[in-house]
């Protein structure tokens, strides 16, 4: 399964998000600084399938938080649209990842004892006007797009992991972002609830045109993905998809 | 302004999904505003009662009550009255009145009896706050009445039988020739066992010579503005003396002379009522350390889709104001059923002709307070929310 054939103009023009020569070193009490990162170029368009793998603790996390703007780097430059993102104050960075990325985790991270439609309503709390006040219908036609349509009031410990993860897929897409930043998403499911969420991700990615990042420890998930990367100690390296 | 309103909302939600322990927490704040408001309530209705009834007694501020006397004699009636005439000219005084205590034998259905008098001048009404159950005050019409009005309280008004006013019911006043006079107004008594008294205008009884004759000199009372009350006193005491060659007497006799008594009583509860809140808002505050704690995950999963520091901040803030404003509306619906209960209310309303309504200016500080609560015991969990690093929060 090669990957599929994408709007093929959406890869062209500028990058999405470039990383040029990006450390990210935390600083540790009483021992050296920890090199999480270190030299990371990198250059992300629309409509990308970008996969990274890499063993536990090798800095995937901190890299997908780098893509995010959740993180900044140590050292380097981190572009996002154009944008140095070590001249973004932290509130336009999070103006800008709110309309401009989704995160969807390994954990799900649903907001506990809210419905599913409060949760993928909750990114429109901070988006502006237009979205924010018809909030309630761009989150029950992404849940329908999901295949939740009928269980919108149901509260996320009722469902399967599956579909915790469908609803934290809609969460992620309903500010309909630029770029989809995914933690091991099939990561706590079973193999074919996995596929069937990746299914679900690859096409609404499809579909807006956006950029799909994802983290994963699964062959068959990287083998998705146009571009594969390998996080080694720190270290990006370009890899050959699986075919 | 959709930010705003994006944040109220997201706070509702939030109370939605923290319903029981925000509202235990609340439950505290609501009992908290409700005894606030109470003892305000109560220590201003209290107040005014006293205010009401010192003014019944001895005027409102500021009064001047003067009098004279002699230490060779009696004064003249005739001319002391018309030096008090000439004082309230002189000044422009807007309200004055005579004021000669006197007793009337009055036939009742029970014989003669002697009936404590009071002779005064219309403003006296006005000037004592003096309330009617039933007819009116002395009017401008009663003045050329034919035959003299007398307006008695309530004790007075039994005593006679309790006639109906609208009868225009006479009264037979004995002198020389007895006199028949008609009764127009019956004033609420003070207390229960308040003794029988009546009023008499001062052109009447000048007029049919009534209660003039017992030696008890006549005293002259000015409700004038407190700034020029002081420097009044001294003018017209002096005035007063060298007019009828006598000594005169001139003093401050209302409640507030001495400053307003009851400002300690007011600082009193003031004190109380703050001790009450400062504990009402630790328990919230408690509450909202806990709160924020539990939900450092949730601020990280927020902040991951976009809401600021700013809102983080403002949400936290929001949902605690919200959430006390509306403890603080139920306290104060609380305390206003609990004062207005018939039971509580009549127990309050004893000597107190009548009773003051529920202060507003009780309910808005017992919201104003609450909110107040609600955003001191917002703003440190708002702090400790804001300074949650998203990439700590949202790791597993
Ligand atoms: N803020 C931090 N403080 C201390 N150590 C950190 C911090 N952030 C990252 N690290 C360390 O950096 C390394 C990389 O972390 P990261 O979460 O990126 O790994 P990962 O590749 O995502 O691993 P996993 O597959 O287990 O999720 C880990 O050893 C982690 O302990
Ligand atoms: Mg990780």
């Amino acid at each position: 399964m090669r990957h599929r054939t994408g709007p093929p103009a959406a890869s062209d023009g500028a990058p999405l998000v470039s990383l040029r020569g990006v450390t990210r070193t935390v600083r540790i009490l009483d021992a050296e600084d920890l090199h999480v990162l270190r030299g990371i170029d990198l250059d992300i368009h629309r409509g990308d399938r970008v996969a990274i793998v890499g063993r536990s603790g090798s800095g995937k996390s901190t890299l997908l938080n780098l893509l995010g703007l959740l993180d900044v780097p140590t050292e380097g430059g981190l572009f996002f649209e154009g944008a140095d993102a070590r001249r973004l104050g932290a509130d336009e960075r999070a103006r800008l990842r709110g309309s401009a990325v989704g995160f969807v985790f390994q954990q799900f991270n649903l907001l506990p004892g809210r419905t599913a439609l409060d949760n993928v309503m909750t990114p429109l709390l901070y988006a502006g006007g237009r979205q924010f006040w018809r909030r309630e219908k761009l989150a029950a036609a992404m849940l329908e797009r999901v295949g939740l349509g009928s269980r919108l009031r149901e509260l996320p410990q009722k469902l399967s992991g599956g579909e915790q993860q469908r609803v934290a897929i809609a969460r992620a897409l309903v500010r309909g972002p630029r770029l989809i930043l995914a933690d091991e998403p099939t990561g706590a499911l079973d193999l074919d609830t996995g596929a069937a969420v990746m299914d679900l991700l690859d096409d609404v990615a499809r579909e807006t045109g956006a950029a799909l990042v994802t983290i994963t420890h699964d062959v068959s998930v990287a083998a998705r993905s146009q571009d594969l990367y390998r996080l080694d100690a720190g270290v990006l390296s370009r890899q050959v998809v699986p075919a | 302004m959709t930010a705003f309103v994006a944040s109220v909302v997201e706070a509702f939600s939030e109370l939605r999904i923290h319903k029981t322990r925000v509202l235990l927490a609340l439950l505290g704040v609501m009992l908290s505003v409700a005894a606030l408001t109470s003892v305000v309530a109560l220590g201003t209705m209290a107040q005014a009662g006293l205010v009401q009834s010192s003014e019944r007694t001895s005027g409102r501020a500021a009064t001047l009550g003067a009098s004279v006397y002699s230490a060779t004699g009696a004064v003249d009636t005739g001319s002391t009255l018309a030096a008090y005439d000439d004082v309230v000219e002189r000044y422009r005084i807007g309200y004055s009145s005579v004021r000669l205590d006197t007793s009337l034998s009055i036939r009742g259905p029970a014989g003669v009896v002697a009936a404590p008098t009071t002779i005064i001048e219309r403003d006296y009404g006005v000037m004592r706050r003096l309330d009617v159950v039933d007819g009116s005050w002395f009017t401008e019409v009663d003045e050329q009445r034919l035959a003299p009005a007398v307006v008695v309280n309530e004790a007075f008004h039994r005593l006679v039988g309790s006639p109906d006013l609208r009868s225009a019911p006479g009264l037979t006043i004995e002198a020389e020739t007895p006199v028949s006079a008609t009764i127009v107004g019956v004033l609420a008594d003070d207390y229960a066992e308040a003794q029988p008294q009546a009023f008499l205008l001062r052109g009447q009884a000048e007029q049919w010579d009534l209660g003039q004759d017992q030696g008890i000199p006549p005293a002259l009372e000015l409700w004038v503005p407190e700034e020029i009350a002081d420097a009044l006193t001294a003018r017209v005491q002096g005035d007063l003396a060298s007019q009828l060659g006598a000594e005169a007497q001139v003093y401050r006799q209302d409640y507030a002379a001495q400053g307003d008594p009851y400002a300690v009583v007011t600082l009193g509860i003031g004190g109380i009522a703050g001790l009450v809140l400062v504990l009402g808002a630790v328990g919230l505050l408690n509450i909202s350390m806990v709160t924020v704690k539990y939900r450092v995950r949730e601020i990280g999963i927020r902040r991951s889709f976009g809401a600021t520091s700013g809102r983080i901040f403002f949400g936290v803030m929001t949902e605690s104001v919200v959430a006390t404003f509306v403890a603080g509306v139920a306290g104060v619906m609380l305390s206003v059923a609990v004062i207005k209960h018939p039971r509580v209310e009549s127990f309050i309303a004893q000597g107190v002709t009548d009773l003051p309504p529920f202060p507003v200016g009780a309910a808005l500080i017992g919201i104003a307070a609450a909110t107040a609560v609600g955003a001191l015991a917002g703003l440190i969990p708002a702090l400790v929310a804001v300074r949650v690093k998203v990439i700590d929060a949202i790791r597993y």
